[in-house]
């Protein structure tokens, strides 16, 4: 019987939520093929992840613990997979597309001779029983649809928030994987600094909401920050606001920054160029606040209001506390 | 000590993208092309570090006639001399196909130290090539650079990275990849003297008869777009239509707590 491996993404000692995403893409596959998910678990201490796992569709659970693989170390990793991989004979490597699977996943596929397509918004299986991906190019200009060949490992990893996570079953099995981890002295981590952040990822937040060049200033991007946390929202900018000096470039969204797509994208004083537009189009609902009648974002957004973003961010930011 | 940067040229962000007749492309013709916004911080990062030790710039692309643009703004910014891989049989390369063809002529440079790429192409939404061409090359990178010091007497990279959550430090041995984030530094305008020069600058022009699939692992037949792990089916734009209910801001008060009723009741959003 084939088999779709899912990687898991653990954050210390909890299953991140975008294995679960991930799993139910696999078990969209399952339904078609009758294949079995194996989760695989790459790090130093898997612990009991296999109730979890199994509540969300995986069947078996793979577990590739040593020491040297507690820092990630994208040629390890890619060696602990590959070595898997050939002797699990996988169909299909599916993850979400997270940093650290994009650090890793070329070299796996490279490595065993297999396709890798990074960020599907969807996936399916052809009439041949290839792997179909549906994906944005052209940052959010275009949608494209991709069929892989016949050939071994299909890998792909999913957009966070593509899939809502499907509870299917029970605990799976088990399965410690002893693979031999070469020595690497070419790749030494000196030092990780995990740094708080306050408010949601831009790629993992369901809420958005960005300042442009209308804010005029960076402390004035106060008012977007009270906005946001009163909806528990990440924090974007346009690329205006960010090389104004204003915000920090990894806040930048559109298409020479991220590419996001949340339930809610709220774009403040921003006027909707098409670069923006390419890194937020395909939000599910647009808000656009603007003095400017004229602006290019009241064209492209399901609601507007047209006022000064001084007075009317203060005042919404009430509005939605007193929703409760 | 040698650089070698991969580049990309990529649509303008300006571009308006319509697919082609087929519907498994875009239209080209009307298209203004550039240097991959991304790739203009890997080549400023590679001219920082000649002018502070004196290496040598490769700029290398791979794409038909015009993508030479890319290279003669990479060596305008200050790049030594470019790689230009073009065949038809490399049109339309996944990938996979991309990283061997351009692995096989890194190994064939022979004596390449460090290799710098920008941290995504726009026109592909992707950024695993150049983490292909590692694997091809079996050295060691590092992804989303914020800061690169390359010691050259330890053959070693120190490189702050960004990882989920946070940041991390790294020591690569050379020779190595790294991609750098954007903002790592703040990419030169080519100046006109600038270009003027890279005109002059040499350009080596790489076809499928010069690359040697043996080495690489991969047979004749499957150099280029047959050794490709997909292909392309087709290409939609997507269209979403827009409610545009636009509220009129004169009565602030007014106007806020109707979006914000609209955003619970209607959208359902909050």
């Amino acid at each position: 019987m084939s088999e779709i491996l899912v990687l898991v993404d653990k954050a210390q000692d909890t299953v991140r939520n975008v294995t679960y995403e991930v799993l139910a893409a696999a078990l969209k596959l399952k339904e078609k093929n009758g294949a079995s998910i194996s989760a695989v678990y790459i790090g130093d201490n898997a612990g009991s992840i296999e109730s979890d796992l199994g509540k969300y569709g995986a069947d078996k659970v793979y577990k590739i613990e040593n020491p040297s693989l507690k820092d990630f170390n994208p040629s390890l990793y890619a060696h602990a997979l590959s070595e898997l991989v050939n002797k699990v004979n996988a169909d299909i490597i599916l993850g979400g597309n997270t940093l650290q699977n994009q650090d890793f996943l070329p070299r796996v596929a490279s490595k065993t001779k297999g396709g890798l397509t990074t960020d599907a918004i969807d996936i399916d299986l052809t009439s041949s029983s290839t792997l179909q991906v549906k994906r944005y190019k052209y940052s959010g200009k275009s949608i494209a649809t991709l069929s892989y060949h016949d050939v071994k490992p299909m890998i792909a990893t999913i957009r966070l928030n593509a899939y809502k996570p499907v509870e299917a079953g029970a605990a799976g099995e088990a399965v410690s994987e002893s693979i031999d981890i070469p020595a690497d002295d070419n790749f030494k981590v000196i030092e990780t600094n995990i740094i708080p952040k306050e408010r949601p990822e831009l790629t993992e937040a369901d809420k958005i909401v960005s300042g442009g060049r209308g804010m005029a200033n960076g402390e004035n991007f106060k008012l977007c920050y009270d906005l946001a946390d009163s909806v528990g929202a990440g924090a974007g900018a346009s690329r205006a606001a960010v090389d104004s000096g204003w915000v920090p470039y990894e806040m930048q969204v559109g298409q020479t920054g991220k590419v996001v797509s949340p339930n809610l994208y709220i774009a403040v004083g921003i006027s909707g160029s098409v670069q923006h537009y390419a890194g937020m189009g395909s939000s599910k609902v647009i808000v656009a606040i603007n003095k400017d009648p004229d602006a290019p974002i009241f064209q492209k957004c399901d609601y507007g209001i047209c006022g000064d973003l001084f007075d009317v961010l203060p005042a919404l930011t009430d509005e939605i506390k007193k929703l409760g | 000590m040698k650089i070698l940067v991969i580049v990309r040229q990529t649509p303008d962000t300006e571009a308006k993208i319509q697919t082609n007749s087929a519907g498994n492309g875009i239209q080209t013709d009307d298209i203004k092309w550039i240097l991959n916004p991304f790739d203009e911080f890997a080549v400023e990062e590679a001219v920082q570090i000649k002018e502070k030790s004196n290496a040598e710039v490769v700029v290398l692309t791979v794409g038909s006639d015009k993508a030479v643009d890319a290279i003669r703004t990479a060596l305008a910014m200050g790049g030594d001399s470019g790689v230009h891989i073009k065949d038809d049989a490399f049109a339309d390369m996944d990938t996979y196909a991309l990283a061997k063809v351009i692995g096989a002529k890194i190994k064939a440079l022979g004596d390449i130290d460090l290799i710098l790429a920008g941290k995504k192409w726009i026109d592909e939404e992707s950024s695993q090539v150049p983490l292909q061409v590692a694997e091809e090359l079996s050295i060691p990178q590092a992804t989303l650079a914020s800061k690169v010091e390359v010691d050259e007497g330890s053959k070693t990279a120190k490189v702050t990275s960004v990882i989920e959550g946070g940041e991390r430090i790294i020591e690569l041995k050379l020779p190595a990849l790294i991609t750098v984030e954007q903002g790592i530094n703040e990419p030169r305008y080519a100046s006109l003297p600038g270009i003027m020069k890279a005109k002059k600058k040499p350009c080596e022009e790489v076809g499928k008869g010069d690359i040697n699939g043996d080495e690489i692992g991969i047979s004749e037949g499957e150099l280029g777009i047959d050794g490709s792990r997909y292909k392309n089916d087709a290409i939609e734009i997507p269209t979403i239509t827009r409610s545009l209910k636009v509220i009129d801001g004169n009565d602030v008060q007014q106007a806020s707590s109707e979006l914000a009723k609209l955003l619970r009741e209607e959208a359902k959003i909050i």
